[in-house]
């Protein structure tokens, strides 16, 4: 996927930003990279970025300055701002100043790596409304609220078919924790119980469960993935 | 806020009041009696003086040792002239028989000394008696010669005045006692404005100011200095958030570099120890995360930082949101969660904070209750009562307040996730919400019951 994408990463921190970027070179994408405020702007003006990954706080112009001197210019390329400031008004500020995704510091590179593919596929396919979703042989109607695989109608209670929904929406995609949390329930928080595995796992079971092929897998160290490949 | 209704009798308002209103009483008395006795005395000495005056002409045309028929004509002479209205004179004999003069009626009663007196007398040709102040001279032979003016008109004018006083003093006294109710509710107004601005203060909302006062008296002078205590107080709160915001960013900085540099090595290590060991040193990473992350979330919620974030939400929808996030993993341990609810509850809350709260309640009977879980919310008249409880071992009284203050873990055998910030931060969230934190025995005295009490809204903009 995301063939030769363009990121420009905006980060003073030489370690964050050695990190980061070879993190995303490894997985295919170009990255250019500006330190501060100033380039970061000059760069980011140029419409060739699927995304642009902009930490809060940098020297000279400050990255929410940045970003809405990008919004105020016309360009529209998904923004992640990466920020020290965790707590939640800053979360807020952040989406609400025109970023598209907000991520606090420290992450770990595979939940960044999922939100910038999620951006960069959001972007590309501004999605139609949908009545009906589907990934290989698993088919759920939206308007009946039905779920069905290979032609066996799976019951579903609403939490389950609300979960199944977003892993679906984002079919082939890496989806964090964090992420289910926050799609799915609009909770902002991580509990510290292993709340989504527990969820994830009883969902498994009623798709997988009598297939040969499963389709909800875990990936180690990040998530999970709704596809048909493993 | 209302002005005060009743004002309490040992409030310096009230003695203020009464103060005030003896003040203007004692004054109002003082001037309207003042001045009838000055008109009183004024009037007298006229009449003496009158009285005196009339009485040295006739002795000096007739002299003490002449005969009565002298006297009596020049007596009769001066009575004719009508020049002067009003005066009286009369030659009385020592048994009070009238020899020559203008009264009628006998004098009752002799009328040795010479002390002016003012006495009720009836002139000839008049009907009623008089008031008549008169000078009594004694002559040889015990004849007395009286000579007066009449004072009719000043007593009348005394009673007029004296009624006048009476009535102006009972409209002192209700004056007074409006000016004193003026000057009680001038007071509590001028200070209603400090007291409303103290009040938003003290239920977090520090961005209010008393509104400025050009009159420049002792309120005005009080408004100022409250302001100038808030503007600093602001500072400090501004300078603190800055210090939580670096702290943030020294401690996030370091330990996202900690974290990047794990995750290279855990894709470079194929050795399962040390795989096994990065796992280890990542999982104490992220412990550290949280805990920096709570205690600034804790540092921000009791500084009042986040109020602006507030928005009306559906507490009871929070409740099922929550119910939902957590009902799978409590029924793996067999255990059952329900909520006690009305259909809806609106308050403007933190909604991010408030789950975290509750999440962290639910985390902690996870870890260490019991038996099943209930969410209940009941609406007070002045607040929410919103209620996590478990039946397991609960927290004996005595380490209650132990369990509510930062890093103080009940039993550091535990060990697991956390640095004993959890109900720090559902106290923090509670605080910010102006609200408090309710540890008791849950159910039938068994268990723990934690009671958010959030007060509902007040007409605080």
């Amino acid at each position: 996927m995301a063939m030769s994408s363009k990121i420009l990463l905006v980060e003073d921190d030489q370690t964050t930003a050695d990190f980061i970027a070879s993190g995303l070179e490894q997985e295919g994408f170009l990255v250019d990279r500006a330190t501060n405020g100033r380039d970061g702007l000059f760069l980011g003006t140029d419409t060739d970025y699927q995304c642009i990954v902009l930490d809060r706080m940098l020297p000279g112009l400050d990255g929410m300055a940045v970003l809405a001197a990008l919004r105020g210019a016309g360009v529209h390329t998904p923004v992640i701002v990466l920020s020290a400031l965790g707590a939640a008004e800053d979360r807020i500020a952040g989406l609400t100043g025109g970023s598209d995704d907000y991520l606090a510091k420290p992450f770990a590179f595979a939940e960044l790596l999922a939100r910038i593919r999620l951006l960069i596929r959001r972007s590309q396919n501004a999605s139609a409304p949908q009545t009906s979703l589907s990934c290989a042989d698993l088919e759920m109607d939206l308007l009946a609220r039905r779920v069905r695989r290979a032609g066996q109608t799976i019951d579903l209670q609403p939490r389950e078919f609300r979960l199944l929904e977003f892993l679906l929406r984002h079919v082939d995609q890496v989806v964090t924790r964090t992420m289910l949390l926050e799609g799915v329930w609009d909770y902002h928080f991580d509990p510290g119980t292993n709340v989504i595995d527990v969820h994830v796992s009883r969902l498994r079971k009623k798709i997988d469960e009598g297939h040969d092929r499963p389709l909800l897998h875990t990936v180690r160290g990040a998530g999970y993935r709704l596809g048909a490949e493993r | 806020m209302p002005l005060p209704r009743l004002i309490p009798l040992r409030s310096t308002t009230f003695r203020l009041a009464v103060l005030v209103f003896l003040l203007q009483v004692v004054a109002g008395a003082a001037l309207l009696l003042g001045l009838g006795a000055l008109i009183r005395q004024q009037n007298h000495a006229e009449a003496v003086n009158l009285a005196e005056n009339l009485r040295d002409d006739l002795l000096t045309i007739a002299s003490p040792t002449d005969s009565r028929s002298t006297l009596a004509k020049a007596i009769d002479e001066r009575l004719s002239r009508r020049l002067s209205r009003g005066i009286v004179l009369a030659l009385v004999d020592g048994r009070g028989q009238i020899i020559a003069g203008n009264i009628e009626s006998p004098l009752l009663t002799p009328t040795p000394g010479r002390a002016p007196r003012t006495l009720d007398m009836v002139r000839r040709g008049h009907a009623h008696a008089e008031a008549t102040l008169v000078v009594p001279t004694a002559l040889a032979g015990g004849d007395v010669l009286l000579a007066g003016t009449v004072v009719e008109s000043d007593r009348q004018f005394l009673a007029i005045v004296e009624r006048a006083s009476l009535a102006a003093l009972a409209m002192a006294v209700v004056l007074a006692a409006f000016a004193a109710v003026v000057a009680a509710r001038q007071i509590a107004s001028r200070l209603q404005a400090t007291i409303i601005t103290l009040g938003g203060v003290g239920q977090g909302n520090l961005s209010r100011r008393v509104p400025p006062d050009p009159s420049g008296d002792a309120f005005a002078v009080l408004g100022e200095e409250v302001n100038q205590a808030l503007d600093r107080v602001a500072a400090l709160n501004a300078e603190l958030k800055i210090a939580t915001d670096l702290l943030a960013h020294d401690l996030k900085s370091p330990l996202t570099r900690l974290s990047a540099a794990l995750d290279r090595a855990e894709g470079l290590v194929e050795d399962q120890d040390a795989a096994d060991a990065i796992a280890r040193a990542r999982a104490e990473s992220a412990r550290i995360l949280a805990m920096v992350d709570t205690a600034l979330s804790i540092s921000r919620a009791e500084a009042g930082l986040g109020r602006e974030s507030f928005r009306e939400a559906d507490l009871v929808q929070v409740l099922e949101t929550i119910e939902e996030i957590y009902e799978p993993v409590l029924e793996e341990q067999d255990r059952t969660l329900s909520i006690e609810a009305p259909p809806r509850l609106l308050l403007p809350i933190h909604r991010q904070l408030i789950n975290q709260a509750i999440g962290n309640l639910l985390d902690n009977t996870i870890k260490y209750g019991e038996g099943p879980i209930v969410l209940s919310l009941e609406l007070m008249p002045e607040a929410v009562l919103l209620g996590v409880s478990d039946q397991g071992s609960g927290i004996a009284p005595d380490l209650r307040e132990k369990a509510l203050s930062r890093f103080g873990r009940l039993d550091e055998a535990r060990g697991g996730w956390g640095a004993g910030l959890g109900l720090a931060l559902v106290q923090a969230v509670a605080h910010l919400h102006g609200g408090t934190v309710i540890l008791e025995d849950g159910p039938g005295g068994k268990g723990l019951r934690v009671t958010l009490r959030l007060p509902l809204a007040k007409a605080v903009s």
